[in-house]
């Protein structure tokens, strides 16, 4: 009981620090408010990150972790710059084979992890690197730029005027995400898992096929989010998606999801996505610099965690903090 | 008298797992001195005496770090904010050698204290807030990245003091071709051997990383010894930072994190055989598996490998180190 | 620090673990010099017990005392110190370690003041003596991942000893144990008891108690049921202790002997050297019973046939189809279900609803073809389990966790009854479940058998299975020892083959 009313206060403070920090930001910081149409205007600087905390969170929900989700989108902007600049291919093909590719990264990710047995922090850090060394190695020394207009509507147009269409697919995705999670049997799948993996298995799930798949998504997301920064800049660059990594965790576990498995839900990160990115917007115009937001946001991320730890529904006895604070780190043989 | 149950088959056993430790430390020096000959065949340059010298000194800041690392991972931790601290530390007191003339005495004790107030907030983070390892240290290296960049303010270290610059390039000993970093991460490393294996500190880290409950249990202060596990790793990564720009004489915002030493210490640490998992360490293996790492890594630079392979190729050695240290670890 | 040689006493001493009541007012009597056994069948409490006076649980109420003086013991630590130290069921050694450095854990001795090194001489050469005053030929130098459970147990005596500690308490260390490694314990134990040392000792087999004990104490279901002093020792008397209570319902099973194929069919089924040559069949409509001691290889032998287990050989048919390689899902869906003996563990998930537990067994059959579950059918089994198990809960929402064991316990039989599986494998329905709920249970057995289901009932209390089954088959050490039909299922029959009598 305690969970579920959590789930629901844990949103419920979210949605009212959301209003609180937009308001704020509009009184006291001078040219952040710019119309309506302005103001949706800026998500579309910080949607990116939103994309891949919805993939992201699938895998988080398993109890496992993806640090790979840079690397995997700067690698897909570079693939899909280069199929359109050297190759002559259509556009939106090159973005469809990109975004695949993402996904068989992270297949392969799934299966270092499941097969291999190797913990999913250390093999998506390690997957990281050998990813973004590719994604360097393609690029070359002048990295493909200049897409087109059409291209070009997916990061930075707007529908019926002022809705940006980055926004719309957030949003379209969101919702999508929220089914997938909470009425599909594979978003059941997933919870299972994360909750309690035996469990799932004794209850003949097949555990490793629906983890792999966990990682496709995170990799078909973070992929995805490359496109759209490629859209956005009208030009790649094989580490445009590095920033993507702390922010994207941050926004998960902001949103209520247990970095351990299991608990927590796509609204509250939808608006943690919001909150962060209104956040740093808001620092950005207030003539913060890039730096300041990003440890604010690493500070975020460990004072959420340290909260939710607190007010944890699994309850606090000693043995089994204990066995938490290694908890990332599973054992050979689980 | 009652009958005794019989020796275990094979006398020795425990002698069986050191010869597999020392398998793996021979092998190492075997797989580095294959490099050296093997690119100096190529380019002789690479054997060159100025080159070697190189080749030992980026090996102690690797050293390091890679010691403070592998104190972490047998505590069944990870320190993602070591190449962050090291950064963090070259930027500092390179600033102070040459702005404020800090003397390079004043500076050591000032930068590892640094480095452990950093690290012990890591420990508190992990220990008290109970936050997973991974997650602490990647928010922390955020924090003191974005520290140094602050602190910085734009600037670059260009060169630093003329007394930094003894400090990381002279012999200590005159007379003995022993510059005064090596000498440092010899000490370190004795120091560190030490308390491992002889000080109840050391073997308190290696139960926990084992068996976290049976070592409470048994009385041991697991958040203690954790919070000081972190805080010895931030004061070497600190040690580190300050060689670092003692010896190179430049240091930017991105010293550190941008060559991602965090996961060459990573890397070095299971390549010298630490166990993941935690619980077994292998200090000589990460010393000798940093010095491997380093000559690696200037082979590639002088067989002109493009640098990006660097991070991918430590990449896969992680995943290998890992996949065959589960076997090994299973077969014994 | 004392070290102590007098009288340990339990009285009055409650536990509960959640909802589940574990201990009630229980006292229990120690004598200085003295190998007292606690008897009784698995779940009736005797390693909570220990743990308690181990410090490793706090009693929710009761005293301990220690010659006359009262205790308490808020962690292990605590315990050593009064001089009682618990060898529990499965030796907790570190694996990286040497095997010295394991029997000074949190102790080890220091020379010097700035730095304080470790004495690893003394270490070594007290650690030898110790084991050597245990007659272990083993070099403690060697690490401890190397030594078997018989030597594991040793060294965790050895550790107490090393700690002064007069009292030590063994958690049933027989089971793993071969029976020339059992002597050796034994013989251990004897030295221990004539050096004036107090031994607590957990089994549940009668030779081996009725072999070394002074005293014996019998629980059941969380209470002492019978003390009996080594002079008094009558096998038919603690068996009635530990399994003999008024028959709670009065069912006379009319002990069919269905006909036609069986469901489901064993032959050969081994995995080494857990268990081996296992054959059997059930019908429909069949009640078979599984009985044996733990570690007999029970639900090993279940879990096998389930696919939650590989096979080193051996063959398992469904209704004429080989499942012996299929997966778990694909043997639920094909009718044949698990409800396992750890509940929480692996029968539920105890942070989700009632809902989403009920339904976990059959989330691929509840799948449209878009993926999206059937909302509506999840509440109708949901809601339908709530009501045919009477389960006591607020709504089809409530977290499981938040639940009694016997009602969890229903919310498991719900998940898996309403796959309307051929055959189901009940391990250990009943265990921590109140006497009102159990007799739902075997009302709910006995419903499910009439209406054609096979069923096989693994569990350790010979009354349920007099009641509840056809035939029973006793399980000794991995191999079926006796079956038993129809009228032959006495206690005395069954208790016999799986206590080993007779058998070797």
């Amino acid at each position: 009981m305690k969970s579920l009313l959590f789930g629901g206060v844990w949103d419920r403070a979210l949605a009212l620090i959301l209003i609180a920090l937009f308001a704020g930001f509009c009184v006291f910081t001078p040219g952040f408010y710019n119309g309506f149409q302005g103001t949706l205007s800026i998500t579309e600087e910080f949607l990116p990150f939103g994309f891949v905390a919805l993939g992201l969170s699938v895998v988080i929900l398993t109890g496992g972790i993806d640090l790979s989700v840079g690397s995997i989108s700067g690698l897909a902007a570079v693939i899909m710059a280069i199929l359109v600049k050297s190759y002559g291919l259509n556009i939106w093909a090159a973005v469809v084979i990109a975004v695949a590719v993402g996904g068989v990264l992270g297949w392969v990710n799934g299966l270092i992890i499941t097969r291999l047995r190797v913990e999913p922090l250390i093999a998506t850090l390690a997957t990281n690197f050998i990813y973004s060394s590719v994604a360097v190695a393609l690029a070359g020394a002048s990295p493909p730029y200049g897409f087109g207009a059409a291209f070009g509507v997916l990061g930075t147009g707007a529908v019926v005027g002022w809705v940006p269409v980055q926004l719309l697919i957030f949003v379209v995705m969101a919702i999508g995400f929220s089914v997938l999670m909470t009425r599909t049997g594979f978003g059941r799948r997933i919870v299972m898992i994360g909750y309690n993996r035996d469990a799932a298995h004794y209850a003949g799930v097949s555990v490793a096929s629906v983890e792999r798949r966990a990682y496709v998504i995170s990799g078909l997301t973070a992929a995805f989010a490359g496109i759209i920064l490629a859209s956005y800049y009208d030009a790649v660059r094989p580490d445009m998606g590095d920033i993507l990594l702390l922010t994207s965790i941050t926004m998960v576990v902001l949103g209520g999801i247990s970095i351990f498995g299991g608990e927590g839900g796509i609204l509250g990160v939808t608006l943690a996505v919001m909150i962060l990115g209104v956040l740093r917007q808001g620092m950005l115009i207030a003539g913060f610099s890039d730096m300041v937001t990003t440890m604010l946001t690493g500070a975020i991320l460990l004072s959420s965690i340290a909260i939710k730890n607190l007010f944890s529904s699994r309850g606090f006895d000693l043995g089994a903090a204990v066995r938490r604070f290694t908890a990332l780190r599973r054992p050979a043989k689980s | 008298m009652s009958s005794t149950i019989a020796a275990m088959p094979e006398p020795g056993r425990r002698a069986k797992s050191r010869r597999r430790r020392e398998l793996r430390e021979v092998t190492l020096l075997i797989a580095t001195f294959a490099v050296i000959f093997g690119v100096g065949l190529l380019r002789p340059s690479f054997m060159s005496f100025s080159n070697l010298e190189f080749m030992v000194l980026s090996s102690v800041v690797l050293g390091l770090v890679g010691i403070s690392q592998t104190f972490v991972i047998m505590t069944r931790g990870i320190d993602l904010s070591v190449s962050a601290v090291l950064g963090l530390s070259a930027m500092v007191f390179g600033l102070l050698s040459t702005t404020n003339n800090m003397p390079v005495w004043q500076a050591l004790p000032l930068c590892m204290l640094v480095g452990a107030v950093l690290g012990c907030f890591n420990g508190f983070l992990v220990a008290w807030a109970k936050i997973p390892p991974i997650i602490a240290t990647l928010g922390t290296y955020s924090l003191y990245g974005g520290l140094t960049f602050i602190y910085s303010n734009g600037l670059q270290v260009d060169q630093v003091s003329q007394d930094f610059e003894n400090f990381g390039n002279a012999n200590l000993i005159p007379g003995l071709p022993i510059p005064t970093p090596v000498i440092a991460l010899l000490i370190v490393s004795v120091f560190a051997w030490f308390v491992l294996n002889h000080m109840k500190y050391g073997r308190n880290i290696l139960a926990i990383g084992n068996n976290a409950s049976a070592a409470y249990n048994a009385g041991i202060s697991v958040r203690r010894t954790l919070l000081g596990v972190y805080t010895i790793s931030g004061a070497l990564a600190a040690f580190a930072g300050l060689i670092f720009v003692a010896y190179t004489g430049s240091a930017t915002a991105t010293t550190g994190t941008g060559d991602h030493v965090e996961l060459q210490s990573i890397a070095v640490a299971l390549i010298g055989g630490t166990a993941i998992a935690g619980g077994r360490g292998n200090l000589a293996g990460t010393v000798i598996g940093s010095v491997f790492l380093s000559v690696v890594i200037t082979a590639l630079v002088f067989l002109q490998v493009p640098a990006i392979w660097y991070s991918a190729g430590e990449g896969a050695m992680i995943l290998i180190a890992v996949t065959l240290g589960a076997r090994q670890g299973a077969k014994s | 620090m004392s070290r102590a040689t007098g009288l340990l006493s339990a009285a009055g001493i409650d536990k509960s673990f959640g909802s589940n009541r574990v201990l009630r007012s229980v006292s229990l009597t120690l004598a200085p010099g003295e190998l007292h056994t606690l008897m009784g069948e698995n779940g009736a409490g005797k390693s909570t017990l220990f743990r308690i006076l181990a410090g490793i649980h706090q009693p929710d109420a009761g005293q301990i005392s220690l010659d006359g003086g009262p205790l308490e013991l808020r962690n292990p630590c605590a315990a050593y110190d009064h001089g009682i130290y618990l060898v529990p069921q499965e030796p907790a050694l570190l694996k990286e370690l040497s095997v010295a450095e394991n029997m000074f854990l949190g102790m080890l001795p220091t020379i010097g003041r700035f730095p304080a090194r470790i004495d690893w001489k003394t270490i070594r050469v007290k650690a030898q003596d110790a084991l050597a005053t245990l007659g272990l030929d083993v070099d403690v130098r060697d690490d401890a991942k190397h030594l078997s459970i018989a030597q594991q147990q040793l060294v965790e005596c050895a550790k107490a000893l090393l700690r002064g500690c007069r009292i030590i308490l063994f958690d049933e260390p027989t089971s793993p144990l071969t029976s020339r490694e059992v002597g050796i314990l034994f013989g251990n134990m004897r030295r221990l008891r004539e050096q004036g040392c107090t031994l607590g000792f957990i089994s549940h087999r009668m030779d081996e108690v009725t072999e070394i004990s002074d005293r014996v104490s019998v629980l059941r279901d969380g209470a002492v049921t019978d003390e009996v002093d080594r002079g008094g020792f009558d096998r038919a008397r603690l068996v009635r202790a530990m399994v003999g209570r008024e028959l709670i319902f009065d069912r006379k099973r009319a002990h069919r002997q269905p006909e036609g194929e069986p469901v489901l069919s064993v032959r050969g089924l081994a995995h080494e050297p857990v268990f081996s040559g296992v054959d059997f069949d059930v019908r429909p409509g069949e009640i078979l019973g599984f009985s044996g001691l733990i570690g007999a290889g029970r639900t090993e032998i279940a879990e096998a046939v389930c696919g939650l287990r590989a096979k080193s050989a051996g063959t398992v048919t469904l209704s004429g189809k080989d499942i012996t390689k299929s997966s778990i899902g694909d043997i639920i869906a094909a009718g044949l279900v698990y409800v396992p003996e750890d509940r929480a563990r692996h029968g539920v998930i105890l942070p989700m609803s009632i809902r989403d537990n009920a339904t976990a067994g059959q989330i691929g059959r509840l799948q449209r073809k878009t993926g999206i579950l059937n909302r509506k059918r999840e509440v109708e089994i949901a809601t339908d389990t709530i009501a045919r198990y009477r389960v006591r809960a607020r709504g089809i929402n409530q977290p499981v966790g938040q639940l009694s064991g016997g009602n969890q316990q229903k919310v498991v039989f719900g998940k898996w009854m309403s796959t309307n599986p051929k055959i189901a494998i009940l391990d250990e329905p009943t265990r921590g479940v109140d006497v009102g709920a159990k007799d739902e249970i075997y009302k709910l057995i006995e419903e499910l058998s009439a209406q054609g289901m096979a069923i096989i009932v693994i569990s350790s209390e010979l009354e349920e299975l007099i009641a509840l089954c056809d035939r029973v088959i006793a399980i000794y050490a991995g191999k079926i020892a006796a079956e038993l039909h129809g009228a032959d299922i006495t206690a005395a029959r069954v208790g016999a083959a799986f206590l080993g009598a007779g058998t070797h």
